[in-house]
C-alpha cells in the first residue's frame, strides 16, 4: 500500500526547501543569535559574578518585521528563520527541542542592540517544523 | 546591601544540599541546588524551571528609628510544581507540600554570617544577618501547575564602605 502523504519520502525535505524560499522571497537577510556557554556552576557564576563566555551564530535565511512597540517605547521585532538553518547548528550542540534551546539563549543581536527572545512559535508544513517565529524585545 | 543578598542566598543553597541532596536543578547546562537567585540569572525568556526556588528582592527601608541603622530587606520565593508524569499530576499537591518543607527547613535557624562575596570567596564582614519566619502565601493553581509566593524579611546593619 502506498504511504500516507506524511511519508512520501521527501515530502518533509521539499517542504523545508519551500520554506526557505518563502524566506527569501520576502527579502532575506541575516540574524546572530547569541548563544551563552555552560555556567562554570561555582558561587561566583551563581551570584551573578562571572559572565558565562557566550558565541554569536549567524542565521540565513532569516526576514526580520518591526512590530508594534512596547508601550514604553521598547522595539519588539519578529524573526522568522528557517528550520533548515537552524536544525545543522541545533545538532552540533546536541539540542532536540528547538523551541526550548531558542527561548533560552542569551539574546538576539540586531541594529547593535541585544534583544531578548520572548517567544518562539512554529509553523508545521505536512507534518514538518519548518519555519520558527521569534519575537524579539529590546 | 550585596553580601546581605549573597549571604542570604549562598546560607539557603548550602541548607539545601543537606535537607534533600536531591533537589537539584540543570541551569545553564549545569546541576546545581534548585535554588537561584532571579536577578543573578541570565535575563532569558524562558519561563521559571518547576520545583525550584526563585528568590526576587524587594523593598529596603530601615528597620525601626529605635534600631539605629538596622535596615530590612524583602525577600520573596517563589516556587511551582506540577507533579509527575507517572502519576498524571495528581501528586502536585504532595510535591508542594514536599516545596514547603524543604523551605521551612532550610530558613531555620533564621540567621547566618554576613560574608563578602565580591571578590569570589567569602570574606567574613563580622557581623550576622537575620530575617523573619517565612511566611507561606495561598498556594496558586494554574493546572497542570501549583505553586506559591513566600515572604521573607532580612534584617541586616549596613557595612561602612559596602553598597
Amino acid at each position: 500500500m502506498p504511504d500516507q502523504p506524511g511519508n512520501i519520502c521527501g515530502r518533509g525535505r521539499s517542504m523545508l526547501r519551500f520554506a526557505d524560499a518563502l524566506l527569501r522571497i520576502q527579502g532575506a537577510t541575516q540574524v546572530t543569535l547569541r548563544l551563552a556557554d555552560p555556567a562554570t556552576g561555582d558561587t561566583g557564576s551563581q551570584l551573578g559574578l562571572e559572565a558565562p563566555a557566550s558565541e554569536d551564530l549567524p542565521i540565513s535565511p532569516a526576514v526580520v518585521k518591526p512590530l508594534t512597540p512596547m508601550a514604553d517605547g521598547r522595539r519588539r521585532f519578529e524573526v522568522v528563520v528557517g528550520a533548515s538553518s537552524l536544525r545543522p547548528i541545533a545538532k552540533l550542540y546536541g539540542v532536540e527541542d528547538l523551541s526550548a534551546w531558542l527561548i533560552a539563549m542569551t539574546g538576539m543581536l540586531m541594529h547593535g542592540a541585544l534583544l531578548r527572545i520572548d517567544t518562539v512559535s512554529i509553523d508545521q508544513f505536512a507534518g514538518t517544523d519548518c519555519l520558527f517565529h521569534l519575537t524579539a524585545t529590546e | 546591601m550585596q553580601p546581605t543578598k549573597d549571604s542570604f542566598y549562598v546560607a539557603l543553597r548550602d541548607r539545601l544540599v543537606i535537607v534533600d541532596p536531591n533537589r537539584t536543578v540543570t541551569l545553564d547546562g549545569v546541576t546545581r541546588p534548585a535554588i537561584a537567585v532571579l536577578e543573578n540569572e541570565p535575563p532569558t525568556g524562558a519561563p521559571p524551571l518547576c520545583d525550584t526556588f526563585y528568590l526576587h528582592w524587594g523593598n529596603l527601608r530601615p528597620a525601626d528609628l529605635a534600631a539605629g541603622t538596622l535596615m530590612t530587606l524583602d525577600c520573596t520565593i517563589s516556587y511551582c510544581t506540577k507533579g509527575t508524569m507517572q502519576n498524571s499530576s495528581l501528586d502536585r499537591g504532595r510535591d508542594l507540600a514536599s516545596l514547603d518543607n524543604d523551605l521551612i527547613a532550610i530558613c531555620a535557624p533564621p540567621q547566618t554570617a554576613k560574608n563578602d562575596y565580591s571578590s569570589g570567596s567569602p570574606v567574613s564582614l563580622g557581623s550576622n544577618i537575620f530575617w523573619t519566619q517565612p511566611v507561606l502565601n495561598a498556594a496558586k493553581a494554574t493546572p497542570p501547575y501549583t505553586g506559591r509566593e513566600v515572604i521573607v524579611t532580612v534584617f541586616f546593619y549596613p557595612e561602612v564602605n559596602q553598597s
